[in-house]
């Protein structure tokens, strides 16, 4: 009974996180297109309801009344399978991520780690996608961008070290709390190298502009989903978003504090005390958010080998380098981030 | 309900296991392999190894498995002479399975150490695991550490072939270029017809 | 809580799983090399119940080696293997016989 009871429970808090991020990833793509829009001087969607907010609604009714086809000689159990593996890790990784002080899904000491083997399991779905579909875009895409993701797990894992070694702990609510006092006590100060690596990795992660080979639209026709259609494609987009607003999560977690306000000790904190601490997060989760999409409107594509140069010979040096230069600002505590 | 989660998660590790030693298919094989390492990452975590399990998802899900999966992908491999002499094989490499198997039975049977008493620690198994590993297991640590890069750099080098053929760009060259290293005028003569 | 056996047992079906299933692959090279970790990961399994139930943090240490030293040994073997195939376009083991006398 107790057990049933717990996991009734257990099943409704997930329900609350996944839905919300479901309707975050409808209207990220909405505000991508409207957002790109304006950089490019147009209006985007505008059709659809007013000012075209019920465009992604829209959006979705379409992809599901849409046929999945499946190719000849594709694997069909394989084919279908590949879009779960892609949105399961996504939406598991939430598990760990502290919304508020204390509220939080799985309280677990290892959650950087398991943040870890989940981003890193995302590569399945890729790799499984390209090769079940039967078809050489989607192979060689397949290729490239397991290559290109796991290239970038390094870099990573390597600023994700040294939030581990700033905060000393590896569990998500008690990096927050490390970084406890205003803006200028946040770890994207002590760690900037890190941050903007971390976040750089990310967009690489995600496949997303300028960095998204896999895809490759002008080269090889969409890439690993290229034979997919309907609410099959949909869940890759799905993915796409839903890893986009995770690695936001998780940089606003680790280098902007989280949940903190960002006038902690200042004269305005008593000023800013009623505003809930979920709502800095959302704030700096934003911002990363609207950098993905200036990222996109304003960069070209990369070239395959820049691409893996700029992972291993740039990034991974520089984290290195930076690890030790954090080990002796640790060891020295470096005020106010390490005394 | 960890009793229950135990006979469900061996159950499907077994049948990986099973699959992965059965299927036509390399990349099947592969694939089972993954849900086999993921299963004994879900019974490691119920024996309180949470850092192993999820080390064991990061590094051999995560990593090594992507690397079979790709090198299975890249190379063109012809399954059906692989397969050849399955069937034939397949009794006497059940034999050897079953008499080991049936030989460490034997051993666990007559060895009476059926449940020791469980300690509950409130560190967490990282702490622990750290500590031990940067005191009094350093020097291995380090070698291990070392190992890491003999296999790195080995696999680069096994692997690496130089481009002969391959044409690159030169992007310095091409903008040092002046004119009078590419272009001679030479003045001459209109030719009349005739 | 099952006890130590149990978790015995599965290992040592794992291992002889392992074992049989190189005697029926023992053609195919990137099988042998699957089977390998699946053995190795049979003997962690081992080592992890074997830590937990005497309260030992030191059969997690040795796991943790043998998870680097696995992980190095398949990164070669497939680098080999990759090297293989360019070279002789095939990976059955019957084909290797360029050493034969």
């Amino acid at each position: 009974m107790e057990a049933l009871l717990y996991l009734i429970t257990t099943i409704l808090k997930i329900v609350v996180i996944v839905l919300p991020i479901l309707l975050c990833v409808a209207y990220l793509t909405y505000a991508e297109r409207k957002i790109i829009g304006y950089m490019q001087v147009r209006i985007g969607p505008n059709r659809v309801g007013p000012r075209g907010w019920l465009q992604p609604i829209a959006d979705t009714v379409k992809m599901m009344f849409k046929e999945i086809i499946i190719p000849t000689n594709a694997n069909r159990l394989l084919f279908v399978i590949a879009p779960m593996l892609l949105i399961g890790p996504a939406l598991a990784a939430w598990a760990v991520i502290p919304f508020n002080a204390g509220v939080v899904l799985a309280d677990i000491n290892a959650g950087l780690l398991y943040i870890l083997a989940m981003t890193s399991l995302s590569v399945y779905g890729i790799l499984i996608a390209g090769w079940a579909s039967n078809s050489k875009y989607a192979l060689l895409s397949t290729l490239r961008s397991a290559a290109q993701i796991i290239s970038y797990e390094l870099p990573m894992g390597f600023a994700l070290v040294g939030v581990l070694m700033a905060a000393g702990s590896l569990n998500l609510g008690e990096i927050i709390l490390a970084q406890e006092g205003g803006i200028l006590h946040w770890y994207w100060l002590p760690l900037f190298p890190l941050f903007v690596i971390y976040f750089l990795s990310g967009v690489a992660e995600t496949n997303r502009a300028p960095f998204d080979l896999a895809e490759g639209e002008s080269e090889i026709v969409a890439g690993f989903h290229v034979e997919y259609s309907g609410m099959l494609f949909a869940i890759f987009f799905l993915a796409e978003y839903a890893n986009m607003i995770l690695i936001s999560a998780l940089a606003a977690i680790m280098f902007l504090g989280g949940w903190l306000s960002p006038f902690q000790g200042s004269f305005l904190e008593p000023v800013f005390a009623w505003v809930p601490g979920f709502f800095w997060l959302v704030a700096k989760m934003s911002i990363f958010l609207f950098l993905y999409l200036w990222f996109r409107a304003t960069f070209p594509r990369y070239r395959y080998d820049q691409l893996m140069r700029l992972g291993w010979k740039v990034f991974i040096p520089i984290t290195l380098v930076w690890i030790v230069v954090l080990g002796i600002a640790i060891l020295a505590k470096l005020p106010p981030w390490f005394a | 309900m960890i009793t229950f989660t135990f006979y469900l998660v061996a159950l499907i590790l077994i049948f990986a296991a099973i699959s992965v030693i059965t299927v036509k298919n390399p990349i099947h094989a592969a694939l089972f392999l993954v849900l086999a390492f993921f299963s004994s990452a879900a019974i490691w975590l119920l024996l309180q190894a949470e850092f192993l399990a999820i080390t064991l998802v990061l590094v051999y899900v995560g990593a090594v498995m992507v690397l079979f999966l790709f090198v299975l992908m890249m190379l063109d491999i012809n399954v059906a002479p692989l397969r050849e002499g399955f069937v034939r094989h397949f009794p006497i490499a059940v034999f050897v399975g079953g008499v080991i198997f049936v030989e460490m039975i034997f051993v666990l049977g007559a060895w009476h150490q059926a449940v020791p008493p469980e300690t509950m620690t409130n560190v967490p198994n990282i702490e622990l695991l750290g500590e031990v590993l940067y005191t009094q297991y350093v020097y291995p640590f380090e070698i291990a550490a070392v190992i890491l890069l003999v296999a790195m750099i080995a696999a680069m080098a096994l692997t690496m072939r130089p481009h002969t053929r391959a044409k690159y760009q030169k992007p310095e060259q091409q903008v040092n270029v002046r004119r009078e290293d590419c272009v001679r005028l030479v003045k001459m003569q209109a030719e009349t017809k005739d | 809580m099952p006890g130590l056996h149990e978790f015995l047992i599965l290992a040592a079906i794992l291992f002889c799983l392992s074992i049989t299933g190189i005697f029926l692959n023992r053609k195919n090279l990137i099988i042998l090399l699957m089977c390998i970790e699946l053995m190795l990961l049979s003997v962690n399994m081992n080592f992890i119940a074997f830590s937990y139930f005497n309260a030992d943090i030191v059969g997690q240490v040795f796991v943790f080696f043998i998870l680097t030293v696995a992980a190095a040994e398949s990164a070669i073997g497939l680098a080999i293997v990759v090297v293989l195939f360019r070279n002789k376009n095939t990976i059955n083991v019957n084909d290797l016989d360029t050493l034969k006398g």
